[in-house]
């Protein structure tokens, strides 16, 4: 229905015969009483948090007196400055690559793997979805114990292959920490990737696979040609989505590794909740943590206009 | 597309596999809440089923029994006392009450709020949706010290005020599963066709009796499925949790408290955890359907 030619209806005359009192905007003819009260949680939970976030980065924290003062530049050339804010954000951009590529790879093959109506894969594509509910937190503390170095059951699993030395704290060790990290991470949402291409694969059309057969198309060549062209819309949200969760991984490092051993395992969230939690530094806190959001967004409309996706 | 019968075995094998190693923690995790420590710590080899199983670490846990009880049933005497810290019953109400109460508000205000989108043509509809989306690519982080900030002035503080610290908390959850939620009943909307309304409306409905008698009956299905993902999402936070509430622990931040200076209490940590996940699971099978939905802001259908 165009917009002028709403308030001549008859339905609208009759809407307001009905509380004559209300002014018209108030009536649920129109949108404003049904968009408010989301807006209204909008306003008040997000963006005047985000305004005190942003007016919060232009202090400068005297820590002795507790004092705040006015100086715009501070905390924004102090980050710009930090090595620990380049290590984060070099941390936070490795850990969403490897978990996307592996998440991706391994979402697609499985998701290959378990498309099939034969009985009882219903059943393991309903398993498959399991490892996404359980909270991250958990999900940590899991991989924690299993991680172990002297009586995890993944340790000794890995030191008894001998890839590591009797005794090696994977979690524990900086070069090997964050793989630690990712394991978990990895476990825990590439169910999420199995499903979307799952349904991704179970909505292409049949006929281009049939004509290909006919042509004497390997199945190799069916994926690359036809299953993968046709899959770019779905792989593409799949990436948006997940890349914007990864980018503000937090769960799993501060419970298995609190950012460590030392600052290898420290992502940009991470090291805010640190800052936080540590020195008290408000502001600068505030200050890492709208970077990751400047970040962020640059990063997904980036994403998001190279590829034409749209959610 | 046809394949020879061994080919097809090795599938077989070769996807009971996969799925074996993805639900192998999951199994491992429920193992250990019923061993005793001993089993668990066995630095000798890996325990699989070699030991007597226990129930001590649920009964401490779930139903608050003495934790000196286990050193007693073990023989060992290390660390007893403290047991009402490990007792879990009051973060699990806290967890319940706090994810019910999100659903509910989320629920209300994502409805609303999705029927406009879907239904009405208004002036910024798209600016209005594109704000919305926007919600879900904020990092929560971005928003949290100033809050923590703003609800001490504003008294949403659980230390000052138990019911306002609930409260608290559940309102900035709503705001994390907003655009889930609307953009998700959006989609099914959507999928209700127009004419219906039109319909309701020229016999001489209101918008509002439209969408109550009418629409939304119609998608009782959608908000079901909305509402679970909600509630899991919110059973699941732990930032938001760690940072704003103190008094008020939900279970993802009571379980990090199980790590203590002088060990972790892993037989506690694996029953809460798994005690945790029951629920989640059962709730994720009633809506298998559309969950591909939900994971992709209802823009992906299967």
């Amino acid at each position: 229905m165009p917009a002028d030619s709403a308030s001549h209806s008859p339905v609208e005359a009759r809407a307001t015969e009905r509380r004559p009192w209300l002014p018209r905007w108030l009536s649920s003819e129109h949108p404003f009483p049904w968009l408010f009260p989301a807006a209204a949680l909008m306003v008040v939970f997000g963006i005047y948090p985000l305004v005190y976030a942003i007016t919060l980065s232009l202090y400068k924290r005297n820590a002795a007196t507790r004092k705040m003062i006015f100086d715009p530049t501070h905390n924004w050339t102090k980050v710009l400055a930090d090595e620990r804010v380049w290590n984060a954000i070099y941390n936070t951009f490795v850990y969403t690559g490897v978990a996307l590529f592996f998440q991706l790879t391994l979402g697609m093959l499985i998701a290959l793997l378990l498309d099939s109506d034969r009985k009882g894969y219903g059943v393991l594509r309903a398993m498959m979805t399991l490892p996404l509910v359980i909270p991250p937190a958990v999900t940590g503390m899991m991989f924690l114990l299993m991680l172990n170095g002297s009586f995890g059951v993944l340790s000794r699993g890995l030191i008894a292959l001998g890839i590591f030395p009797t005794g090696f704290s994977i979690l524990g060790t900086a070069n090997t920490a964050m793989a630690g990290v990712l394991t978990a991470e990895i476990w825990q949402w590439t169910p999420f990737m199995v499903l979307i291409m799952l349904a991704g694969l179970r909505s292409l059309p049949k006929e281009p696979f049939e004509a290909a057969a006919i042509d004497g198309a390997t199945a190799t060549q069916a994926f690359f040609k036809l299953t993968l062209p046709m899959m770019s819309k779905v792989i593409a949200i799949a990436v948006l989505i997940r890349g914007i969760d990864l980018f503000r991984a937090f769960d799993y490092v501060k419970v298995m590794t609190d950012s460590g051993p030392g600052t290898a395992t420290e992502t940009l969230t991470s090291y805010a909740g640190r800052i936080y939690f540590g020195s008290a530094d408000f502001p600068y806190a505030s200050t890492i943590a709208l970077l990751t959001l400047i970040i962020v967004i640059l990063a997904s409309t980036t994403f998001m206009k190279i590829f034409k996706v749209k959610l | 597309m046809e394949t020879s019968r061994p080919l097809q075995i090795l599938r077989d094998i070769a996807a009971v596999t996969v799925v074996g190693i993805f639900m192998f923690p999951i199994f491992w995790w429920a193992l250990t809440s019923i061993k005793p420590i001993s089993a668990v710590f066995d630095k000798d080899r890996v325990n699989f089923f070699d030991f007597v199983p226990t129930f001590i670490n649920y009964g401490v846990t779930l139903f608050g029994q003495s934790r000196s009880q286990l050193a007693i049933d073990q023989g060992i005497g290390m660390g007893v006392g403290g047991a009402e810290a490990y007792d879990s019953r009051q973060s699990i109400m806290e967890s319940i009450i706090i994810s019910l109460g999100t659903t509910v508000i989320t629920m209300t205000i994502a409805v609303f709020a999705a029927y406009a989108i879907s239904r009405m043509m208004f002036k910024g509809r798209n600016s209005y949706l594109n704000w919305v989306l926007g919600q879900r690519f904020m990092p929560p982080i971005a928003i949290l010290v100033p809050l923590v900030t703003i609800y001490k002035t504003a008294g949403l503080r659980d230390t000052d005020n138990l019911y306002m610290g609930y409260f608290g908390l559940m309102m900035i959850y709503a705001l994390m599963n907003l655009p889930i939620a609307v953009l998700l009943m959006k989609s099914f909307l959507d999928d209700v066709p127009k004419d219906v309304d039109e319909a309701a409306m020229i016999d001489g409905a209101t918008r509002f009796q439209t969408f109550r008698k009418i629409v939304l009956p119609m998608v009782k299905g959608g908000i079901a499925a909305s509402a679970v993902l909600v509630f899991i999402f919110s059973w699941t936070e732990f930032l938001l949790s760690l940072f704003l509430t103190t008094e008020i622990r939900t279970v993802p931040v009571k379980i990090q408290t199980f790590v203590t200076s002088t060990g972790n209490e892993w037989g506690f940590i694996a029953a809460l955890g798994t005690a945790a996940i029951i629920p989640s699971f059962i709730f994720i099978l009633l809506v298998q359907k559309n969950l591909v939905r939900g994971l992709t802001l209802g823009s992906l259908k299967e």
